[in-house]
């Protein structure tokens, strides 16, 4: 199987050279045999790949150790589940792997689109081509997992323990469902640009595969972030590292096109900005790989010194390179008739919507890169931290948070002043209540009341919305709360869809603001020695060590420490923290030791305790209390729940019915343009 | 392996894999050697010596000016250099097997003890590593670019995106100054008007 599996590889790159030409091809000369030949070869792609991916799979479960990715990532004594996730764990495999979901994601949107959009699919074909080919040169050439030792080993080097954790098998393959979903937008708008169709019909394809990739990205940005809190165990779950921003920047402007779609179905307009926001999402995908496996920039997880780097880089300045030419010769077919009836208009709030989630992608990326842009004017190395991305992004995040209240207020074309009075009075005294309470309770810190206040403001939008709803339902139709609900969210899901997406980012930045009052403690107990503090809501505990213990646990030698632990005098269990010493079947250890938090969590706060090291029956802890950490998670499946209301296929076949004003009044704004 | 081997082991199912595997292997330990040179992730190598000594003599009849918070405030401003990207006091406080954080934060210690302010340790620090010790630049030359350039990119889109939003009502204004009255309600059916209606009541 393994060696099938890397007949298959290089199988699956010719199949991916020849889907690519001959669909161009095809598209070219109006030839219907040559499409369906490059249709078949990407289905062909996808069944090479897969059956390659099942060789290295079969290599990793048999512990293969005489391929040099086999021996590297696994140890023969590892559990299977993490054998199998080993699969994208080092760079030769997640490339591969990146190249499966793309030849499956490909598969799927030929097949699908193969009746409904005949003049774009052999272009949108060709493109998914080209970048399948590209996956797969790269993986044949620089980065093949099938590569044989020149020896065998007794036993593999096992994989770095901080990735032993469920976290870290689910996470890398969200975001990169993500990530590569963003592929097939790309391709659908490369095919519109080459065949100067860019009206609605491009975007229907685009919207759903747009929206899988938006729900896959934050699935996969919150694994991210649960995985960092309770693996790395430095505190929290956010670090500003290059590769956490190289996930956020796609899903930052992929938010922004998600809202501006809207304007371009309702109102015809935004084309132009929507096809470079389409564009700019894969790019980014792109670039952000470019970024963390080029070694350019130092990153916690970066791949050092990695072959795939420059490729990476022709990849990504070719993709700009015939991107921009195909926008800039193709300006004339973009061009759309735009009026707007008032500045303070459904409209206009997306636009500033888009203004400021570009905005952040822009400080993020500028963050990112300034420390190479420093080195090459100054000659001086310099470090942008989490100090800088806090400081820039925290007022933008706020002008953000507004915006996600103000946006579904105000009604589409022109929002008068009494419907501006009759939306904003409730949400506004909430939030306002909200600020002035806990400005009353003694609330200092600026951003965190502003924070709050906003978020009291926004939630109280959505709260009306879901209140004037079902009022209206039990009004008209006489149903149960509950029932009138459900129906309600049912019989328009991209609305109250969006709605709990709203609400999840509410409780994210609630969550955010809390850790403004964070407080740790970085402390030394021996055995029956205990420590005393308050927490940030001034609540007294009392952590007593019950001394180290080491014990010996499959793979892997565990000291621990544990604290019974006392909240304003009463017994509320033990606290466990550990270190983690990996070793190989030959019983020799593997990497430096691992950390295990132990973490009490409740609704308004995580007590977070971290073992630094032991000396005798001398234990260095730190203890942190992380207020409303919870919420983080809450608000991240709250979002991902929105995110599938919102994709659910019926609420988009009612969108095709009521394709907007412009289907209905303007068809010139949405006529086919061609050449 | 040969293929009867790979048969077998496919029928007693892949958890039995390690087991068969971990018994060959401690038969055959000695003969040869795990890989010990191959990367195996994509998490980082730590520089265990990247440590510099930072010493200052202690300041003449010295008296400690930095409390306990501040110097821990002044940890999470420095970056530890055994490349975990995180600042001093996180990474001494969380990764025992780290060198280089608790060596960078002796030397804060040390010039605590010797009367040196802050901001003075800071500059120590930089004096030493540079200025990527700190973890965010400096506000000051071509860091300022760096710390504006969000800003300003930010404030030339919101001028666009207004000029934007004028241009279309201006357009929306002339067409609606030049249009024949009632053009605008002779231009739709009843039910194209419906349908409208429909949309804007049940809008997204």
């Amino acid at each position: 199987m393994i060696v099938v599996g890397e007949l298959a590889l290089w199988i699956a790159l010719v199949m991916a050279a020849w889907a690519t030409t001959i669909s161009f091809a095809g598209g070219a000369l109006r030839r219907s045999d040559l499409i369906a030949s490059g249709r078949r070869a990407i289905y062909a792609t996808f069944a090479m790949v897969l059956t390659a991916s099942m060789g290295l799979w079969t290599a990793l479960l048999t512990r293969d150790f005489s391929l040099e990715y086999v021996a590297g990532h696994i140890s023969a004594n590892m559990p299977n589940v993490y054998v199998f996730t080993a699969f994208w764990s080092g760079q030769a495999g997640s490339m591969l792997f990146w190249a499966l979901i793309l030849s499956l994601y490909s598969a799927i949107a030929v097949y699908s689109n193969r009746e409904r959009n005949q003049v774009l699919l052999p272009y949108a074909a060709g493109t998914l081509g080209a970048i399948l080919l590209f996956f797969l040169a790269t993986t044949c050439f620089k980065a093949n997992p099938f590569t044989r030792l020149d020896w065998t080993p007794m036993d593999g080097r096992g994989m770095n323990p901080q990735l032993q954790n469920p976290g870290m098998a689910i996470h890398p393959p969200n975001l990169y469902l993500g990530y590569v979903a963003t592929a097939i937008p790309f391709a659908f708008a490369i095919a519109a640009l080459i065949t100067r169709r860019l009206d609605a019909e491009w975007l229907a394809v685009v919207r759903r595969w747009s929206l899988l990739s938006w729900f896959f990205l934050t699935v996969g940005i919150v694994l991210g972030m649960w995985w960092a809190y309770v693996e790395l165990g430095w505190g929290g779950y956010w670090a500003w590292d290059p590769v956490e921003n190289a996930s956020f920047l796609p899903w930052l402007t992929g938010t922004a096109f998600l809202h501006s779609i809207m304007i371009q179905e309702k109102r015809g307009m935004l084309r132009k900005w929507n096809v470079v926001l389409v564009v700019m999402t894969f790019l980014l995908s792109i670039f952000g790989t470019f970024i963390t496996r080029s070694g350019v920039i130092e990153s916690v997880h970066s791949f050092a010194q990695s072959p795939v780097g420059s490729w990476f880089a022709a990849f990504f300045f070719l993709s700009t390179g015939a991107t921009i030419y195909l926008v800039a010769t193709r300006l004339r077919n973009l061009e759309a008739k735009a009026e707007l009836e008032s500045m303070v208009s459904r409209e206009a709030a997306f636009l500033y919507n888009n203004l400021v989630l570009v905005g952040i992608a822009f400080a993020v990326l500028w963050g990112t890169l300034f420390p190479i842009l420093s080195e090459w004017v100054r000659a001086e190395k310099i470090t942008v931290g989490p100090p800088f991305f806090n400081a820039v992004n925290r007022p933008l995040g706020l002008l953000l948070l507004a915006l996600t209240g103000i946006g579904p207020l105000i009604a589409w074309r022109k929002a008068s002043t009494a419907n501006l009075k009759r939306q904003f009075v409730l949400p506004a005294a909430c939030g306002l209540l909200l600020g002035g309470l806990l400005a009353a309770l003694g609330m200092e810190r600026g951003y965190a009341l502003v924070t709050y206040t906003l978020s009291g403001f926004v939630a109280g939008t959505i709260l009306q919305e879901f209140y004037k709803g079902v009022n209206a339902r039990r009004s008209i139709h006489g149903e149960s709360i509950p029932r009138g609900f459900v129906r309600l969210v049912a019989r328009n899901r991209r609305r109250y869809g969006g709605y709990i997406v709203h609400a999840g980012i509410v409780m994210l930045f609630a969550a955010f603001a809390g850790l403004a009052f964070r407080s740790e403690h970085d402390i030394t107990l021996r055995t029956g020695q205990q420590f005393e503090t308050n927490d940030p809501y001034g609540h007294h505990w009392r952590f007593i060590s019950q001394g180290a213990s080491t014990d010996k646990r499959f793979n892997r030698v565990v000291t621990s420490v544990s604290l019974e632990t006392y909240r304003d005098g009463k017994p509320i269990g033990f606290i466990t923290s550990e270190k983690r010493q990996y070793f190989d079947s030959a019983e020799r250890p593997t990497f430096e030791p691992s950390t295990e938090v132990g973490i009490r969590t409740t609704a308004k706060l995580d007590t977070y305790v971290v073992l630094a090291g032991v000396r005798g029956d001398v234990a260095e802890l730190r203890v942190t209390f992380n207020p409303l950490v919870i919420w983080v998670w809450l608000g991240g499946a709250l979002m991902a729940v929105g995110g599938l209301i919102v994709m659910w296929p019926q609420a988009e076949r009612r969108r095709t019915r009521q394709a907007g004003y412009v289907s209905v009044l303007a068809p010139a704004h949405t006529a086919v343009s061609t050449s | 392996m040969n293929r009867r081997a790979f048969a077998a082991r496919l029928i007693s199912g892949w958890t039995a894999a390690p087991v068969a595997v971990t018994v060959l292997a401690r038969e055959l330990r000695g003969q040869a050697q795990a890989p010990s040179g191959l990367d195996s992730s994509n998490l980082f190598a730590m520089d265990q010596s990247a440590s510099r000594p930072v010493r200052l003599p202690p300041k003449p009849g010295s008296r400690v000016v930095v409390s306990a918070a501040e110097r821990d405030a002044l940890e999470h401003r420095l970056l530890c250099q055994c490349g975990c990207t995180l600042d001093v006091y996180t990474c001494r406080t969380t990764d025992f097997s780290c060198q280089v954080s608790p060596s960078m934060h002796r030397d804060v210690m040390a010039l605590v003890a010797g009367g040196y302010s802050a901001q003075e340790i800071l500059d120590a620090f930089v004096g030493v590593y540079g200025e990527r010790v700190l973890m965010a630049p400096r506000a000051v030359g071509f860091n300022l670019f760096g710390w504006a350039a969000p800003f300003v990119v930010l404030g030339g889109g919101a001028v666009l995106v207004v000029a934007l939003l004028r241009n279309w009502r201006r357009e929306a204004r002339a067409e609606l100054l030049t249009a024949p009255r009632g053009a605008h309600v002779a231009d739709a059916t009843e039910e194209e008007l419906a349908r409208l209606e429909a949309v804007v009541r049940d809008d997204e």
